[in-house]
């Protein structure tokens, strides 16, 4: 296939340059080796007679996801969108939108990353339906949904860490990156609910229900978690949500509308520093 | 055709370039010189639309456009000083991405490989390259689109014999078209072969503007003559100074400051005294040492 758009241009550049990098099979082979493993271990645990239930070994799975997905996102995306001097200089002085570059790069990286997902997915999903039938698909195919807004998301976020800091050296846009997914996916639930902890039940609740909506893990794991097992798994933070919501479908139209913000906000602070920026 | 008017950048408190007026016609080969961080690249990458202006302002092509408008970058191609390019693309790979989005002539890759001299390790990976042929790949890139205006930063900095005579082939190719061409470079060969006028700055300042004439009879002035004699008579230097005031032994040598037009004179005078030339050696003046006089001229 020929393509001539500067953006389906840079996005099949970006593709390539994805698949060829061994960080990216890396991490494909990581995130496909362990979903293996957690679903095989739904079948194992069930004394080998199936899949012990589809939704625990999902939720399982969710973790995975949460844990990894926006690891994967941040680490790859930083790496490929850090600007790299020689090469920034010649690719920005083409007669061609500074933002258009960066979407087409950013629509790359999306898409290397949801195929280096999808071994894992289809993998896991082997084990996972040939032991419990057709049972959960749909779930399924909404955790895949799942881990492709994880992904938007923080590549966005990437793009605007890897533009980000004085000198914009690689090495610190990493650090930046690294920390940005242990406060997202790891510190952030235990200081909310910390700080929960100290509250009046009103104060926590409202707290809880913000601090799910801030943070774009907390927000997808309320998402799955309700697409996978409805409410049975939920911490106190996601039923203080539903709360709020007055119901599921409330909900899910607040953590969508959490997650496009995610998606586009720091995409666009992104492309705006990049137009401001002298390379 | 390029126009810098009342160009200033800065970079937090350092000031790069400061107060550039300067034009490069349609068809003129202009070099930048000057000494190390004298603001060459920054002049060069703000025509290239990779850094805004502090203050001024600076117009590409005809009619003129801001460099940082992307559609006015149409009208020209920027080689980088030190170019980089992903080392798992094929160099073919990343002539045939240049291509498309310049939206060349297929038939460009082709000649654009051979003439970096690339043709023959154009399937390998960039990775595998030495420096001198990533060079070479990125003038490949550079001058895959026949744009009207040819920014260079030190395009010779890294070519072998082989890859500058091809440089320079294509660039006198180049000029012969009506093309501009606007570089850098710390090689005066470079520039007296290729520029038609030469813009120095110094300390983010234009120095001088110089022809090719100007520039070599500024050079020629501070050269020096050395000449090893034997059998000097005494009285050898006050008569060479009654020429050249400044002219001085050194053991052996008799070392006469000027420039080539005085060369000859001297020499008939110390051949008149009965003085017999062991060793002759003429230097022309150094871009060095023309930087410091610039520089002192500045303060």
């Amino acid at each position: 296939m020929t393509v001539s758009s500067p953006l389906a241009l840079c996005a099949a550049q970006e593709l390539t340059l994805a698949v060829r990098s061994r960080a990216t099979q890396t991490f494909a082979a990581v995130f496909a080796a362990l979903a293996i493993g957690v679903a095989a271990s739904g079948y194992i645990l069930s004394g080998g007679s199936g899949v012990q239930d589809f939704a625990r070994t999902a939720t399982s799975l969710v973790q995975l996801v949460l844990l990894i997905v926006p690891l994967m996102a941040l680490v790859l995306g930083t790496t490929a969108l850090s600007p790299d001097r020689g090469a920034s200089e010649l690719l920005f002085s083409q007669p061609v939108a500074r933002r258009t570059l960066l979407w087409g790069r950013l629509l790359g990286l999306f898409a290397a990353l949801i195929a280096a997902q999808a071994l894992g997915f289809g993998a896991s999903g082997l084990v996972i339906f040939s032991q419990s039938g057709g049972e959960g698909v749909t779930a399924f195919l909404l955790l895949m949904t799942g881990a492709a807004t994880l992904t938007a998301i923080f590549l966005s976020v990437a793009a605007l860490v890897a533009g980000a800091g004085e000198g914009r050296r690689r090495s610190r846009a990493m650090a930046t990156a690294i920390f940005v997914w242990f406060a997202a996916a790891v510190l952030y639930d235990v200081v909310a609910l910390g700080a929960a902890s100290m509250l009046r039940s009103g104060a926590a609740s409202r707290l809880l229900i913000v601090a799910v909506l801030a943070n774009p893990v907390d927000a997808v794991r309320t998402g799955l978690l309700l697409a996978v097992q409805g409410t049975t798994a939920f911490g106190a933070a996601s039923l203080a949500l539903l709360r709020f919501a007055g119901g599921p479908g409330r909900a899910v139209f607040l953590i969508l509308a959490g997650a496009a913000l995610w998606t586009i906000v720091p995409a666009l602070l992104a492309a705006r520093r990049l137009d401001r920026a002298d390379i | 055709m390029i126009a810098y008017a009342r160009f200033t950048k800065r970079f937090g408190e350092r000031t790069a370039v400061e107060d550039l007026t300067l034009r490069v016609e349609p068809g003129e080969a202009v070099a930048l010189l000057g000494p190390n961080g004298s603001g060459k690249t920054t002049t060069l990458k703000a025509a290239a639309g990779l850094v805004q202006p502090t203050s001024g302002t600076v117009l590409v092509g005809m009619p003129g456009r801001p460099a940082c408008d992307y559609q006015a970058r149409a009208s020209l191609s920027f080689l980088p000083q030190r170019v980089a390019f992903p080392e798992s693309l094929t160099g073919r790979e990343v002539v045939e991405f240049y291509r498309r989005l310049r939206g060349v002539d297929p038939s460009h890759a082709d000649a654009a490989l051979r003439l970096a001299a690339l043709n023959g390790s154009s399937g390998r990976p960039v990775g595998t390259y030495s420096g001198g042929m990533v060079q070479r790949l990125g003038l490949a890139v550079a001058l895959l689109p026949s744009s009207p205006l040819l920014l260079l930063d030190e395009p010779t900095a890294a070519l072998d014999p082989d890859g500058l005579c091809a440089f320079y082939g294509v660039m006198e190719r180049r000029k012969a078209v009506g093309q501009t061409i606007f570089f850098t470079s710390h090689h005066l060969g470079d520039a007296e072969r290729l520029a038609d006028r030469f813009a120095i700055l110094v300390e983010g300042r234009l120095a001088a503007l110089l022809t090719t004439r100007e520039l070599a009879d500024r050079l020629s002035a501070k050269g020096v003559l050395r000449l090893r004699l034997a059998s000097a008579p005494d009285d050898l230097l006050e008569r060479v100074r009654l020429l050249s005031s400044r002219a001085t032994w050194s053991g052996d040598e008799l070392i006469v400051p000027g420039s080539a037009a005085g060369r000859a004179p001297v020499i008939d005078l110390v051949r008149e005294c009965g003085a017999t030339i062991l060793g002759l050696t003429a230097e022309e003046g150094r871009l060095d040492t023309f930087y410091r006089e610039l520089t002192g001229g500045l303060r």
